[in-house]
């Protein structure tokens, strides 16, 4: 329809102001009429129906209006099918798991299925590294990586265990073997004391009495938290006893990097706590700067000689701890000095700070505070046999002994008053190292003496155990003595690898020989299926030397233990075990009669410089030099 | 003295979940022996359902977290297998219906139904379509001592959970 020109209309029509043209039904011309009647010819209206007043504005459209519209066709598809604009299904996602197995499930966890290789060979694919639109390697999920870390070895492991009343509920009270007399006295005696020291004799049991008697603490509700300090190489020793002992009671080892051992003292989690004598000095001193006080309701030191000297880092530091009740637990509680006991009472604190006791009063707290027994008292052990075997040094041995001797002596007295103990000490050293053998011609009387005796233990099937100083004279023997296979344990070897070494040396009957070093294998090891001990040269102290030979000769020993002790005639040697002997009963009053088995004490610095006749040049004639105590 | 200890073990898990805000659904499974003692604990990476599965699944959307993905996911990959397992939502009772173990949902003993069993200072349902399920309870269930709190483990649970998503929070931040 196209538009037709306003101008074609009516011109004559007056026009409104408003610009429409306004005109009667019955003033449409003929024309017009017509004209519409042909082209709306329906519906069938007589134009005379329509005799109504209308106005035609002049809207500049009015010809359309006249006009045929046109009309096209088109054809469209008919719509069958609805557009879905989104779709959503249930599905399982996978979904990360974090696993953390408890040392105690791990012999519930089933083994893996073996999957089966068909015999058919594969090839292995690269890693791939999928990488996103910027290059960038994708983390797979971080944060919940992160998660599963924190799992692992964050504080779950701590926050998933049980409660304290919730350990010993309703359980029995089960001890893996039944306790001797002796020892249910011990635990009734430290169930009932705050304060503490149990004495007994190496191989007594004092590990078992004093878990037992934390277990019964622990059921009655006395105590919750427990910390238990003892040398490093006695941890697994430790954890053995109490799984042993107290299966049902966790045990948390202080172990780990700062982060995680911070965590583990700040813990307030009731429970056995386990950590070496390094780790306590070092940590709380750290958490003293920081104010941090970790409580505990019982503090028990092993090995308590450890804190002899009551102005050590490690007296201090273990008297600094914040506990309720303190015990201590040691064969030898004292090895040089009453003082050392004294020590000992200031940590279980039934003296006061700096106090010192007397000896009266040392026999005193003695018999309130300190329990004591000997095996040949409540055992009825099979014995142990000393036996000193006396060797002469020979040839070139003999001959490097004499030089160096003489050697050292001249040097000493050339030191004049500037000599030390330190000075002598040296000289001790040496000659006691060329008493066990001739470093330039590896001679060594005491090596044919222990090849003959290992020959015949050897043959009987019979397992030894030797002791020495120095970790080198251990490795030296090694060498000579393969027919024996001998195991070595001392300091040198990794901790890691200990452990295995005494199983072998308990399980493989062809290793009949196990060289150790007094620092290291002395305490808390058990070796009581060995029958022989030899003591390949002295230590200072007769206690230290005790506590070696009790490895073997302790509770399950059935046989008598032979214990040969090598000494040297006309050496160094000869003198200190003179020296020894005559001290083991100087410190009887105050442990009284049991104690005198241990009551020993190691060489102070006047019985060192006693050793030698040493002299000073003092113009043209001499005079005696050593400490003052030697001089009076 | 003999050692008297039994060598009858029951194995309980615990499972639990916790809401965190922003972050979804955490599950976590412990599985102790008889006496509390941890054996196993795992949890889930957190879950979080979109507008879309919120709106469809509507009150089903709980039920179906819990069992369907949290719960069968983290029973198929325990380790420690429980013999039982003890929930304190009735409605993870249809776990069971996805999983090959005994599902028990513990309760309070003054508010039991006539049918529970006594486990501990609590009582046990069970599914009724699994009457089965009560078996474990009649062989091992006297290994668990009547003063037992087996609530107590379920808190242990949810600390878990709670500390591992801090500490997963503070490493991200």
């Amino acid at each position: 329809m196209t538009d037709q020109p306003a101008s074609q209309l009516n011109s004559d029509s007056p026009i409104t102001h408003s610009g429409t043209n306004p005109v009667s039904a019955s003033h449409l011309s003929n024309e017009l009429k017509s004209q519409l009647q042909q082209n709306f010819s329906a519906p069938q209206i007589a134009l005379a129906e329509l005799e109504v007043p209308i106005e035609i504005y002049l809207s500049g459209i009015n010809g359309a209006l006249a006009r045929q519209p046109r009309m096209d066709l088109i054809t469209a598809d008919l719509v069958t099918n609805v557009e879905v604009s989104s779709r959503w299904k249930p599905h399982l996602p996978k979904l990360p798991t974090f696993k953390l197995t408890f040392p105690e499930g791990i012999e519930f966890v089933p083994p893996k299925p073996e999957v089966e290789s068909k015999g058919k060979l594969r090839s292995l694919k690269p890693l791939e590294v999928k990488l996103n639109s910027k290059g960038i390697k994708k983390e797979a999920v971080a944060s919940e990586a992160t998660l599963g870390c924190i799992v692992h070895s964050g504080p779950a492991f701590y926050l998933l265990q049980p409660p304290i009343e919730n350990w010993l509920t309703g359980q029995e009270l089960v001890m893996p073997f039944e306790p001797f007399d002796y020892q249910y006295e011990g635990i009734a005696w430290l169930f009932s004391r705050k304060s503490a020291l149990l004495a007994d004799e190496m191989g007594l049991g004092k590990t078992m009495q004093t878990i037992t008697a934390m277990r019964l603490l622990l059921r009655s509700g006395q105590i919750s938290k427990v910390l238990l300090i003892c040398p490093k190489p006695l941890i697994p020793n430790w954890q053995r006893e109490f799984a042993t002992w107290a299966e049902e009671l966790p045990v948390t080892t202080v172990t780990g990097d700062t982060a995680r051992r911070r965590m583990i003292w700040e813990m307030n989690k009731p429970g056995i706590y386990l950590a070496n004598y390094e780790l306590l000095v070092r940590d709380f001193e750290e958490l003293e700067q920081e104010g941090i006080t970790p409580r505990f309701d019982l503090l028990v030191l092993d090995e308590a000689q450890r804190i002899k000297n009551r102005d050590s880092r490690t007296a201090s530091t273990a008297r600094s701890v914040n506990r309720k009740r303190s015990w201590a637990l040691t064969g030898t509680p004292i090895e040089n000095r009453a003082e050392e006991l004294a020590s000992l009472f200031e940590f279980m604190e039934v003296i006061p700070p700096r106090g010192t006791p007397d000896m009266r009063q040392l026999s005193r707290l003695s018999d309130e505070y300190i329990l004591r027994r000997c095996k040949d008292l409540v055992l009825d052990m099979p014995p142990r046999l000393d036996r000193p075997a006396w060797l002469e040094l020979e040839g070139a041995q003999a001959h490097a002994y004499k030089i160096a001797e003489k050697e050292g002596i001249i040097q000493l007295n050339d030191l004049g008053d500037s000599i030390t103990v330190q000075h002598v000490f040296e000289l001790v050293l040496r000659l006691k190292q060329i008493s066990n053998y001739d470093p330039v011609t590896n001679e060594s009387a005491k090596l044919d003496r222990l090849r003959a005796d290992m020959e015949e233990i050897a043959a009987s099937g019979g397992k030894a155990i030797l002791f020495s100083q120095w970790t080198k004279t251990i490795d030296w023997i090694e060498e000579r003595t393969q027919e024996f296979n001998p195991l070595v344990y001392h300091g040198g070897v990794p901790t890691k690898k200990r452990e295995p070494i005494l199983a072998q040396f308990k399980e493989d009957p062809n290793a009949h020989l196990l060289l150790m070093s007094y620092g290291t294998g002395a305490v808390g090891l058990n070796l009581q299926f060995a029958g022989y001990v030899f003591l390949y040269d002295r230590w200072w102290n007769p206690a230290i030397e005790d506590q070696a030979i009790n490895r073997a000769h302790r509770i399950g020993q059935k046989n008598p233990v032979v214990v040969t002790k090598f000494i040297c005639k006309d050496t160094i040697e000869e003198k200190i075990d003179r020296v020894l002997q005559e001290k083991r009963d100087l410190f009887i009053s105050i442990l009284g009669a049991e104690g005198n088995t241990e009551a020993s004490m190691g060489l102070n610095a006047s019985e060192i410089f006693g050793l030698f006749d040493l002299k000073a040049r003092d113009g043209d004639s001499t005079r005696e030099i050593g400490p003052d105590t030697l001089a009076a | 003295m003999a050692a008297l200890g039994s060598k009858k073990q029951l194995h309980l898990g615990f499972l639990s979940a916790i809401e965190v805000k922003d972050r979804g659904y955490v599950g976590g499974l412990l599985v102790t022996n008889h006496f509390g003692r941890p054996l196993e604990f795992q949890c889930t990476a957190p879950v979080r359902p979109n507008h879309t599965q919120e709106v469809l699944f509507g009150p089903t959307l709980v039920p179906y977290l819990y069992n369907e993905l949290i719960g069968k996911t983290l029973l198929e990959k325990a380790g420690v297998k429980p013999d039982l397992v003890l929930t304190e939502d009735e409605r993870v009772l249809g776990l069971r219906e996805f999983v090959n173990l005994p599902v028990g949902f513990l309760h309070e003993g003054t508010s039991a139904c006539a049918d529970a069993l006594r486990l501990g200072q609590q009582k046990v349902s069970f599914h009724e379509r699994h009457p089965t399920d009560r078996d474990v309870l009649y062989e091992l269930g006297s290994l668990v001592a009547e003063e037992t709190d087996l609530f107590e483990p379920f808190d242990r649970v949810k600390e878990a959970l709670q500390e591992a998503l801090q500490q997963n929070k503070q490493r991200a931040a």
